[in-house]
């Protein structure tokens, strides 16, 4: 095959391409639009995979966390870990790390007059936690725990009163038919397994864009809490955050290196099973869902293409009658389709570029913002693109495409110039 | 302070030489002694306990022994469907045993809130009572006379970290130290829940409320009732019966 040839096949192929320009346009304008579909659409379930992972990483894992070995199967304060000291201590002021705060995390039982329900204690170092993982822009009334030093504490009784308070979810507050401002009663077991009761007054309420989070975890202050359940100087856990949620492998070995062996260092993904099943799902559903739109795009490429072959018969035994080989003919379709494959592809690829960039500040779904609130998306999208994402789409239409090409053309080659010629 | 009219004397002492502004050391003492009255050093005691719904009633018998405000046994012993459970109470720690399962079960935090065998007395009703008199405070409201009696009305405000959830409790305490009513008022000042006694005799040497009944405002056709039939009091009880062996394994 020299290089002449290939440049008649070429020039037959674009040709032949515009001799039923209707047609090719339509055709043209269904790849776009699918291709169109498998970016946008990706884009637009990244976002939203992306906002949940963000949010839920933020919320409370971090990309790293510390704990005790064995406090993923047993989380209750019997498995906490000393308070970082030493070498530990700098490993978490080192600037690989972004922000890093302790906590004591203690299953317990909040009651008001009228409810009781189970929730997760959390004592936290409110500086800390607003660095980490609390957004203070999530409370809606009252305050969170004041950020304060124990000298800043010792002079400010207002911040005392509320040091000693609780911040806890809307929806709790709403099941508990209690409010802000009022006293609750917090009951857990310390660590030697007896039943230790206090009562808190609310001083802040929150809410959460995560399904159940609100309900589940209330805020109060480290050291009360540690000193209620009798954990003096140890957490249940130390999060910790650095660039980002996907490569922590950096974070992990860091952080790995300068704990004591009695710690086990751990990424969100083990964490948070539920987060990271979510991520590899998500992965998985990309790949199925520009499948199954190429699916019903190419039943509509095979189709023009039979009729283009069909509508050249007589040509076609022309050519071959003048000696063109059956090669060349199968070549001059296939070709003919790549280049229709190609012309589609880049016109769905503008349109998705020109489509996300057009969103790129996020579309306000707020109308069905409660229901995407049951799976924890976020009331405003944002188009996250992957450019793997889109090449995975581009190398599947081309690559499928030409599978499917393969038969029209299969068959336009082989035609016996006699019949072909003598078609009417 | 063993007495109660030992008791009664010193605090009356006290109303007459302290006057109005120390009103509330008394009315802590009166809550004190009230709490004091009701178990005693220790005590042995038969009662039952009538647990009212719209559709049926039950009656459990049972017994309990107590030991300072720290310990305490109760052991039903009839019907005979439910002969056998017990409930220990030993510091703040409530252990149960039924059985017909054989096995002793701490009560965990998160069960403290439930009914006590079904009750509308809450598992925390029955281990903690006793924490009224320090974790609260308590004023003096106003002083009532009920035929021979003098009544004291207690408004008792938790305080800031308390393990309660009520605004206020509000406590009518006979001058022979029966607390005769029981009032528990959540945070907005509305009326949850009532325990009154309906009934007090002379028993085992002191005013005993003989007859406690403890409702629901919301709902006033559910109720229970406590029973009291026989009770002495400051009898020797051996530091055995309040083990969880003894709970499991009763050697009488």
């Amino acid at each position: 095959m020299n290089v002449s040839s290939l440049t008649i096949a070429f020039t037959l192929a674009w040709r032949n391409l515009w001799r039923n320009y209707r047609r090719t346009l339509i055709m043209l304008l269904a790849i776009g639009l699918g291709v169109w579909a498998m970016v946008f659409m990706t884009a637009m379930m990244r976002g939203m995979v992306d906002g949940m992972l963000k949010d839920g990483i933020r919320a409370l894992p971090g990309h790293v966390q510390i704990h005790h070995p064995n406090y993923l199967d047993d989380p209750s304060v019997a498995n906490s870990i000393a308070e970082p000291q030493g070498t530990l201590l700098d490993a978490l002021n080192h600037p690989q790390v972004d922000a890093w705060a302790m906590r004591v995390k203690v299953p317990a039982v909040i009651s008001s007059e009228r409810e009781t329900r189970g929730v997760m204690l959390l004592g936290v170092d409110a500086a800390a936690e607003l660095n980490l993982s609390f957004d203070i822009s999530h409370i809606t009334q009252g305050q969170f725990l004041p950020s304060l030093t124990e000298e800043e504490l010792a002079v400010d009784v207002q911040a005392q009163k509320a040091a000693k308070g609780i911040v806890i979810g809307v929806k709790l507050a709403q099941k508990l038919e209690t409010r802000l401002g009022k006293r609750i009663v917090v009951m857990t077991q310390d660590i030697d397994n007896t039943i230790v009761d206090r009562g808190f007054r609310i001083v802040g309420l929150y809410q959460s864009d995560i399904p159940g989070f609100e309900e589940m975890y209330v805020y109060s202050d480290r050291r009360l809490i540690q000193s209620m359940v009798g954990l003096k100087g140890q957490v249940s856990e130390i999060a910790i955050n650095g660039d980002g949620y996907r490569d922590n492998q950096a974070l992990l070995s860091h952080i790995a290196n300068a704990s004591p062996a009695d710690m086990k260092v751990e990424s969100w993904r083990q964490v948070d099973a539920y987060l990271s099943a979510m991520l590899e799902m998500m992965d998985g559903f990309v790949l199925v869902w520009i499948v199954v739109i190429f699916l019903a795009l190419s039943f509509g490429l095979m189709n023009t293409l039979i009729m283009a072959v069909f509508e050249r018969v007589r040509e076609i035994g022309l050519m071959q009658a003048l000696g063109m080989r059956s090669s060349g003919v199968m070549r001059m379709i296939l070709i003919e389709s790549l280049l229709l494959l190609l012309l589609g592809l880049a016109a769905g690829n503008i349109c998705s570029l020109l489509s996300i960039a057009a969103i790129q500040d996020g579309i306000d779904v707020t109308a069905v913002a409660e229901g995407m609130a049951m799976f924890g998306a976020k009331a405003v999208l944002y188009p996250v693109l992957q450019y793997s994402d889109m090449l995975l789409a581009n190398v599947v239409v081309i690559v499928l495409g030409l599978l499917t090409s393969l038969y029209p053309a299969w068959r336009a080659a082989h035609y016996d110039p006699i019949v072909a010629l003598n078609k009417h | 302070m063993q007495h109660p009219m030992l008791a009664l004397l010193a605090s009356l002492l006290l109303f007459t030489t302290t006057g109005l502004q120390s009103a509330e050391l008394t009315a802590k003492q009166i809550v004190h002694q009230s709490m004091e009255q009701w178990r005693g050093v220790s005590s042995e005691s038969t009662m039952s306990m009538i647990i009212h719904r719209p559709d049926w009633q039950r009656t459990m018998t049972m017994r309990a022994w107590t030991q300072g405000d720290k310990l305490s046994l109760v052991r039903v012993t009839a019907p005979k469907k439910d002969v056998g459970n017990a409930t220990l109470i030993k510091d703040n720690s409530m252990w149960s045993f039924a059985p017909k399962i054989n096995r002793v079960i701490k009560i965990p935090s998160s069960m403290m809130s439930q009914g006590w065998m079904g009750s509308d007395f809450s598992n925390k009703d029955i281990g903690k009572s006793t924490d009224i008199v320090d974790q609260y405070q308590h004023r003096l409201i106003e002083t009532l006379r009920e035929g021979e009696h003098q009544v004291y009305v207690i408004e008792s405000i938790p305080l800031e970290d308390a393990a309660v959830v009520w605004g206020k409790e509000v406590l009518q305490v006979r001058d022979d130290f029966v607390v005769k009513r029981h009032e528990f008022w959540d945070q907005d000042g509305e009326l949850i829940k009532v325990m009154v006694a309906s009934e007090i005799r002379p028993m085992g040497g002191r005013a005993v409320a003989s007859r406690l009944r403890m409702a629901k405002v919301a709902t006033p056709d559910q109720w229970t009732e406590m029973v009291t039939h026989q009770v002495a009091f400051d009898v020797a009880l051996s530091p055995q019966i309040f083990t969880l062996s003894n709970l499991r394994n009763p050697r009488r």
